[in-house]
């Protein structure tokens, strides 16, 4: 059934040509260059790496189709925030409770997420400003709380990071989220989303309240954000700080490559979900070859080439439509 | 000394300039003379011939990176690849002369690279426009690792490149350089001219008002004949130029080639951007207002180092400072103002 639904959508919606082909080209490449992904090990270990930076592409989704150009930079060390007070605050206060840990983490995203929604709103600066702005306070404050990588998740959580099985708890997690989406997908709000990205002020005189649906598309991101820090202490099953940047940068990457546009509008879960799937499919892709002592820097090279040239082909697609 | 460079700063931006830059302008320099008068009461030994030069220096490298950084901003791009053509060029450069090639040579093959990198960047994002900067982010990417594979074959160092620094770019960019005799390194005067020169450009050639053109509106922009394209280029390869430049001044400061010094440029140059008042989504503002951003930012630092904040409790000061100096001036109209 989600299966149908979901080409369904990419055959009707242009933008995902390019994240589904080149979905397909990778999973092709995959098989034909290491079968160890399609075993029960290798698929769980794949959701289990793959899951955190589903999970922030999903959170930045609504926040950048909410429109005004509002790319969350602050994500990635949202993500972090949520981890290191999570692992300092709550575990090493002895606090383990699951019920407690979740609702920590989802409060805590939405919480943050609220912040920078009225900030936006309220003290009219450029979104793009204010999350620059959270970036920066919180990769210094994860720092503060946890100077280095360290600690441990609870108990409950161990067995999590295992990744024997393919119906993990990070699984759940997952499907807990496109759950969350497919609800969100039905209501007048993901219209009034759609509508204020596209274009505000068209929203705004046809009687949408602008500042509602932004808060609303904050307050999600920021709930999918829990969710991936809670992912990713379940990968890592510990403490990180030092990882923001580089979650923030991945997710807007495979925000892009997913068809999103960052300018508002155009985007979905399901164009988000691929492209975070497709940089995980490069990475392991890449890992696959051997190429020595230079290793690190082939992959990296290897990486922004084919990043050129998969928005290259975005450009082509997109500039044929409008000829169309 | 302060004072000297950013009054030719000012009188080069003061000239045509609308409002708003001006109120962002005196704001800035209030800013900053609070944070001096700050710095003076609070940390002994702030205003001091040695803390200014210090200030000045690293204001230097930053603002020599925010260049690029404020063209894109002002036609409303970003340019994420600055930090890596920086990282690049500091162990491309060092190699290059370790395989033979005469310094002033390499030097200049390393900048020509940078242009290559960013004309590359401009041609293929300008189609993209607001997915551009992921476009420089992978252009970013492909460079520094093929420099890094280009350096780290036959050697077992990877990201870090030995090689004697020759003394006088040493002392161009060394905090105890000497500029003819006066005890400053040379690398601030070469800021200060860049700063000039580029304000004079922005105010009075066809280049320069292009730019604000195509910032301002497309739309009108095209109906004047004005290539937004051959403007979209042209700043990327004046960012990738002047990325690289920083990256081989950097090499004279520290003495040893590694591919990471550029990172801390990845945002700190949109931060300098931001606070001097350019807007990010293009048309208003102008490097003299960087300038100021530039300077508030580094001066603002000193100071936090001075209290005895750690690099973390700096950082997140700088961050929550963000906000309230871009709301005193670039506070959007609400949007029942807008229609």
């Amino acid at each position: 059934m989600m299966s149908v639904t979901a080409f369904r959508q990419v055959t009707q919606d242009r933008s995902l040509f390019v994240p589904a082909g080149l979905f397909l080209v990778l999973l092709c490449a995959v098989a034909f260059r290491g079968q160890g992904l399609f075993t029960n090990n290798g698929l769980a270990g794949a959701i289990l790496v793959a899951t955190p930076l589903i999970l922030t592409t999903l959170a930045i989704t609504p926040i950048v189709m909410a429109g005004r150009g509002a790319v969350d930079l602050s994500v990635g060390p949202l993500m972090g925030f949520v981890n290191v007070t999570l692992i300092t605050w709550l575990v090493g206060n002895g606090i383990t409770h699951p019920v407690a840990i979740i609702a920590w983490a989802v409060g805590l995203g939405a919480a943050f997420q609220l912040v920078q929604a009225l900030v936006i709103i309220y003290v009219r600066v450029a979104p793009i400003i204010v999350t620059l702005s959270g970036f920066l306070v919180l990769s210094g404050v994860n720092l503060m709380v946890m100077s280095r990588p360290g600690g441990v998740a609870p108990d409950w959580m161990l067995s999590w990071g295992a990744g024997t099985s393919v119906f993990s708890p990070v699984l759940l997690l997952l499907l807990g989220a496109f759950a969350i989406w497919g609800v969100l997908r039905g209501t007048m709000f993901y219209r009034n989303l759609r509508m204020t990205g596209a274009d505000e002020r068209m929203a705004y005189t046809s009687g949408v309240q602008v500042d509602v649906v932004r808060i609303i598309a904050h307050m999600v991101g920021g709930v999918f954000a829990g969710l991936a820090a809670l992912s990713y202490t379940a990968l890592i099953s510990s403490g990180d700080p030092t990882q923001g940047s580089t979650y923030t940068l991945q997710a807007v990457t495979a925000l892009v490559l997913g068809g999103a546009s960052l300018s508002g509008g155009r985007g979905g879960a399901l164009g988000s979900t691929l492209g975070a799937i497709n940089m995980f499919l490069i990475s392991y892709l890449l890992s696959t070859f051997n190429f020595g002592t230079v290793s690190g820097f082939v992959t990296q090279m290897a990486f922004g080439l084919i990043l050129v040239g998969s928005l290259l082909v975005n450009v082509f697609v997109i500039s044929r439509r409008t000829v169309a | 000394m302060i004072s000297t460079v950013l009054n030719t700063e000012i009188g080069a931006t003061r000239g045509a300039s609308p409002l708003r830059k001006h109120k962002s302008i005196s704001i800035g320099f209030c800013l900053l003379a609070c944070l001096l008068i700050l710095g003076a009461l609070l940390v002994p030994g702030f205003v001091s011939p040695q803390n200014a030069r210090s200030i000045l220096l690293l204001a230097a490298f930053l603002g020599l990176a925010s260049v690029g950084q404020t063209l894109c901003a002002l036609v409303g791009a970003l340019d994420l690849s600055i930090p890596y053509i920086i990282g690049g060029a500091n162990i491309l450069l060092p190699s290059l002369m370790v395989a033979g090639l005469p310094a002033p040579v390499a030097m200049i093959v390393v900048l020509l690279l940078g242009i290559l990198v960013g004309a590359c960047n401009g041609a293929l994002s300008f189609r993209l426009q607001g997915q551009a900067l992921i476009m420089s982010l992978g252009l970013g990417f492909a460079a520094v690792g093929a420099v890094q594979i280009y350096t780290s074959l036959g050697s077992q160092f990877g990201g870090t490149v030995f090689a004697p620094v020759p003394g006088w770019l040493r002392n161009l960019s060394a905090f105890n350089g000497k500029f003819f005799g006066l005890p400053f390194p040379p690398v601030i005067v070469i800021w200060a001219f860049i700063a000039v020169a580029l304000g004079w450009i922005m105010h009075n050639t066809w280049f320069g008002r292009s730019l604000y053109a195509v910032g301002g509106s497309r739309t009108a922009a095209g109906r004047l004949g004005i290539s937004e394209f051959k403007i979209w280029t042209v700043i990327h390869s004046v960012s990738g130029a002047m990325s690289a430049l920083t990256g081989m001044l950097l090499l004279g400061f520290s003495g040893g080639g590694f591919v990471g010094v550029g990172d801390p440029y990845l945002f700190t140059t949109v931060a300098a951007v931001v606070i001097g008042g350019t807007s990010l989504l293009g048309g208003a503002g102008g490097y003299g207002a960087t300038v100021l951003g530039v300077l508030v930012l580094t001066v603002l630092t000193s100071l936090l180092v001075g209290l005895g904040l750690s690099f973390p409790a700096q950082q997140a000061v700088v961050g929550l400072l963000i906000v309230p100096m871009v709301a005193i001036y670039a506070r959007s109209p609400h949007i029942r103002n807008q229609i």
